[in-house]
């Protein structure tokens, strides 16, 4: 994973807010129920009464790339996964992919959000990237063995 | 056009200047004769109205810059045509001027200025890397090779085919053939882009001269009649059921030019086609009909099909590939060399009827020109 810093700004405030908790916010028009990117500033026919909804933050792949990075301070050659994630409530997000190699990534892999404080600076906020979803059984035995 | 490609030493704006002083002395024209300007630079969109000024010209009826990233110079001769037929103007230039490489620079740096947003929702696209349109164009051809099964190798046809068009073009940057493998060989930029799948970075400037065909009859140049255009800006969806990398805008921009000017694919004679990246080629020709929607890949790669001794002649300069990278300006200079019958040892007998496309933002904007000789 490498992620750059990015601070917050008064259109972000609130979904980095969501981020900090670890929780992926989305934004849903009252009237119409429509669920819309963060960013959106109406739904798709134009209402502005839009409230944040806390999403599932799972979602499947819809297509990646690996982009190798310039390393300026190191040997080792480094290749982010850049993909794009259908979120399970309908928009789609640009990201990083995490724990994903050419053997493993395929179209409509299951993915969650894993939230990562994006620099050092008490300004850098926590931002998404995503990991393959761990399936619901695996997901639930290890909330049963953390309870015993 | 000026010279064009590891030119320095001169601004986007002096590269503009450059361009109309040589299209209009190009045409037979003096700078006086000149009542319209329509104005494009790059992604630093630096080449303002100024323009006017530093080419002394006087009492303009028609002045403005136009910015629809790689489909502007279609939509400038859109424009001009409609200006000139509604009387608005009788001589109109349409001009492009960019200066992205420095010298001593890699070209991969050239568009790094427009990435360093540190807040907001570009920061946080950026923060988790999401930054350039080689990443950005490398997902939507992911996805036409997961929906269709295109391949890199085919992707890569493109690329091969365009540089032996390259060879024929004197102002072509980069005209050593190459191959299929060597394709394959060339570095990875973002997987499933490799080095030859992605365009140049030039400096330089171009401008096409847009007049009345009265007014056109009489100059110095064999004229070049647009017959038809259109544009098609679909509006990004980005959720579920989006065709992002599937379909652009070029499947109703380009039926809609044809309509137009009253052809069919089936009639073009040359088609160059905007081509920042080989998939954009690709996914381009199969919106426009001359292959199925998802045979692209097979069309390219079928031998015979492209290339200077295939049946589509294509990018026969070389395009943004391997000739020089001005916009749209490239699709569009080679169209109306080849249209004129200028275009020396590449020049095709059957030049009638030429097609151009435009393509810009992330697939998000396309225009179409038809244009006959």
């Amino acid at each position: 994973m490498n992620v750059q810093p990015v601070a917050r700004d008064t259109a972000t405030a609130a979904f980095f807010a969501g981020t900090a908790r670890g929780v992926f916010l989305l934004r849903r028009s009252a009237r119409s129920g429509e669920i819309v990117p963060p960013s959106a500033v109406q739904d798709s026919v134009g209402n502005t009464d839009l409230d944040w909804v806390e999403a599932s933050g799972r979602g499947r792949v819809v297509s990646w790339a690996f982009v190798p990075q310039r390393a300026a301070d190191s040997d080792t050659p480094l290749e982010l996964t850049i993909g794009v994630v259908e979120l399970d409530e309908g928009p789609w997000w640009w990201t990083q992919l995490i724990d994903v190699d050419r053997d493993n990534i395929v179209e409509g892999l299951r993915v969650r959000a894993v939230f990562t404080k994006s620099g050092p600076a008490e300004t850098d906020e926590y931002v998404p990237v995503f990991a393959p979803d761990e399936p619901l059984s695996a997901a639930a035995s290890n909330t049963v063995s953390v309870a015993s | 056009m000026t010279e064009l490609g590891k030119v320095y030493g001169k601004t986007s704006s002096q590269f503009a200047a450059e361009a109309t002083r040589l299209a209009v002395a190009d045409a037979g024209l003096l700078l006086s004769d000149v009542d319209g300007l329509l104005i494009s630079a790059g992604v630093a969109n630096d080449v303002g109205l100024e323009l006017q000024v530093d080419l002394e010209l006087r009492d303009l009826k028609l002045l403005t810059q136009m910015q629809a990233f790689g489909s502007t110079a279609g939509a400038m001769v859109q424009f001009a045509s409609m200006a000139v037929e509604a009387g608005m103007a009788e001589v109109v230039v349409c001009v492009f001027g960019d200066a992205p490489l420095k010298e001593g620079a890699g070209a991969g740096d050239a568009y790094g200025a427009g990435h360093r947003a540190h807040s907001g929702w570009t920061g946080l696209q950026r923060s988790t890397g999401v930054v350039t349109p080689n990443v950005l164009y490398s997902l939507a051809a992911r996805r036409h090779m997961l929906r269709y099964g295109t391949t890199s190798e085919q992707l890569g046809a493109i690329a091969v085919a365009q540089r032996d068009w390259a060879a024929l073009n004197p102002l072509a940057q980069m005209r050593t053939p190459i191959t299929i493998a060597d394709h394959q060989q060339s570095r990875i930029i973002s997987d499933p882009f490799h080095l030859f799948d992605c365009c140049l970075v030039s400096n330089g400037g171009v401008a096409v001269v847009v007049s009345t065909a009265e007014r056109a009859r009489d100059l110095q140049q064999p004229a070049v009649d647009v017959l038809g255009w259109a544009q098609s800006h679909p509006g990004a969806r980005s959720r579920r059921d989006d065709n992002f990398g599937l379909v652009t805008g070029a499947a109703r921009s380009g039926p809609a030019a044809m309509s137009m000017a009253g052809v069919t694919v089936d009639d073009i004679d040359l088609v160059e086609i905007y081509d920042c990246y080989t998939y954009t080629a690709l996914v381009t020709l199969e919106d426009y009909g001359f292959c199925a929607k998802g045979a692209g890949g097979e069309f390219v790669s079928t031998p015979g099909n492209i290339g200077p001794a295939g049946k589509l002649k294509m990018n026969t300069g070389g395009g943004q590939l391997s000739s020089y990278y001005m916009w749209g300006m490239t699709p569009l200079s080679e169209a109306v060399l080849q249209a004129r019958g200028q275009a020396g040892a590449r020049q095709q007998d059957r030049h009638e009827l030429v097609l151009v496309s435009g393509n810009g933002g992330i697939l998000d904007h396309h225009s179409t020109l038809i244009l006959g000789s």
